[in-house]
């Protein structure tokens, strides 16, 4: 009489076993792949850094042609910026004397300095882009209305801070470029009726750009504004969720 | 017992359909992942390809012609060459930030919600809108550049001659025409009012309209114009609509005025081609 016998597990199958049914790794990941919707969605609730997503969302909120990703990639230049960002704050001293030195060894000593450099320049170009698009998408599909307009104030917020993230950042090079279009913009700034040349000293710390103005800036780009826009962005994503997520039409 | 408020939305979000909803992983998940890569590999691409400019040590006494403020805000920099510094610089942004800021509580009605161009001729609003606001600030920095009345006469020999040279610019309202000499000191306090280091007693008329009543008068006649036209034309019936022509208006003419910052203004803020446009270094000692 034929008994039919279990296959025996093959080398993979044991290799699989050994890695992933492990006591180390189960204590790191206590599930497996989520491979039944019962467990897709308990791991975007459960995940601390899926749970600001919904579990489940409207099907035409994941066509790529609805949003872009515009906003999702925006947050995502923000959290490659501030990677870069912390990089580079290892090399950099934010003093007159030492700034351009300091560019000039990152992008010559460093190793993959050049690179961080690149990578933290052109990835705060892109998150003025991208926000400026995530606006306009917002607003060509009527995304601001009831009950998403304090969210759309949020948004115009953040695109003013953006623009001051990236315009603080601009001035730590110390080379010409920088030096010379702070003080372009600082005079903007110093124009303002009344206020105008108080609050241009307040931000520079003196009449001139110079070695106040350069430690003010650095503060206010590494931790004041992040910090700043770190929590208009959490109440921005948090009210997503709060008003319904993505709109739609009713 | 006390109860416990819950935050509710103000209008009510809408009703879920179940069954038209899918999972946020993977399908959301996945998507979103895909994004971060291409983004990624591209800016990897990109920072290899090309390198961020570093020019020499910055230098009090050398300044660049043309000194630019970094791209962003070349429009401010660009509405600085036509009017009052201080409108241009800060009034006029703020000013904008609190109308863009205050969209959805002018326009209020959940019509065309959640839906690229969800309104009856919203497609062609926004053209229209983003047109007038592409060609007429182009229309406006030649004018007031002094450009229009070079190709008019280069171009067609046309030229008004000294009758309407005041019409050349905005600056030539102010110095080509006859103004009487009491309209440059109006004085329109009895006392000097001094806020902060700053007079207010008298006001010079021909300045105050070529620095600021005009170009104020332009940034307000102009969209409520272009709105009041399609209104009667038909085209706008909603709050909607004419947010989208202001909002498409603003994108036209953002874009027009941070292009020619950037790439259209030469030595001394000169209006020229981009590939005219030269930088150069600056002359120690001189400013």
């Amino acid at each position: 009489m034929a008994v039919e016998t279990p296959a025996k597990p093959s080398l993979a199958d044991r290799l699989y076993d050994k890695m992933f049914h492990n006591y180390l790794w189960k204590s790191i990941f206590r599930t497996g792949y989520p491979n039944t919707p019962r467990n897709q969605m308990l791991i975007v609730a459960t995940n601390v850094f899926l749970h600001l997503h919904p579990t489940r969302l409207h099907r035409t909120h994941v066509k790529v042609t609805h949003t872009y990703c515009l906003g999702g990639l925006s947050f995502f230049m923000f959290l490659g910026l501030t990677v870069t960002g912390i990089l580079l704050m290892f090399y950099y001293v934010p003093s007159v004397e030492r700034a351009y030195l300091d560019m000039q060894n990152i992008e010559t000593t460093v190793q993959f300095g050049q690179l961080m450099r690149n990578m933290h320049r052109w990835m705060a170009h892109a998150m003025v882009i991208l926000v400026f698009m995530h606006m306009m998408r917002v607003f060509y599909t009527g995304a601001y209305k009831p009950p998403r307009e304090f969210n759309w104030v949020i948004g115009v917020i953040l695109l003013v801070l953006t623009f001051l993230l990236s315009f603080t950042g601009y001035l730590l090079p110390w080379d010409q470029l920088a030096f010379w279009a702070i003080t372009v913009g600082t005079n903007i700034a110093g124009a303002a009726p009344v206020l105008g040349p108080k609050s241009r000293f307040w931000l520079l710390g003196g009449f001139e750009v110079g070695p106040n103005a350069l430690i003010r800036f650095y503060t206010l780009h590494v931790i004041g504004l992040p910090l700043l826009a770190a929590i208009f962005m959490a109440v921005h994503f948090w009210r997503i969720r709060r008003d319904g997520g993505l709109a739609r039409p009713l | 017992m006390a109860t416990a408020a819950v935050a509710r939305p103000a209008a009510k979000p809408q009703p879920r359909a179940r069954d038209e909803e899918v999972l946020v992983w993977p399908d959301l998940v996945f998507i979103e992942f895909i994004a971060a890569m291409v983004f990624t590999l591209a800016l990897f691409l990109l920072s290899f390809l090309m390198n961020a400019p570093l020019l020499d040590q910055a230098n009090a006494d050398v300044t660049p012609n043309p000194s630019k403020a970094p791209w962003y805000l070349l429009n401010l920099q660009e509405l600085l060459l036509h009017m009052n510094a201080a409108l241009a610089g800060v009034i006029v942004p703020t000013i904008w930030l609190v109308i863009m800021g205050a969209f959805p509580y002018f326009d209020r009605d959940n019509d065309g919600q959640g839906v690229w161009f969800g309104t009856e001729n919203s497609i062609k609003l926004s053209i229209i809108g983003g047109l007038v606001g592409i060609v007429g600030t182009w229309f406006l920095i030649l004018w007031d550049s002094g450009k229009l009345a070079f190709f008019l006469n280069d171009w067609f020999g046309f030229s008004g001659g000294d009758t309407f040279r005041f019409l050349e610019n905005v600056r030539s309202i102010q110095t080509q025409l006859p103004w009487p000499e009491w309209s440059r000191e109006i004085t329109y306090s009895p006392w000097n009012i001094v806020i902060i280091g700053e007079d207010f007693q008298n006001l010079d008329f021909p300045g105050w309209l070529v620095e600021q009543g005009i170009p104020t008068g332009v940034m307000v006649a102009f969209p409520s114009l272009l709105i009041f036209a399609l209104w009667r034309a038909g085209m706008i019936f909603t709050r909607r609509d004419a947010v989208i022509v202001l909002f498409s208006g603003f994108v036209g003419a953002y874009l027009v005025l941070t292009v020619v910052g950037t790439a259209f203004r030469g030595q001394g803020q000169e209006l020229v081609f981009p590939w005219q446009l030269k930088v150069s270094e600056g002359i120690p000692g001189q400013h």
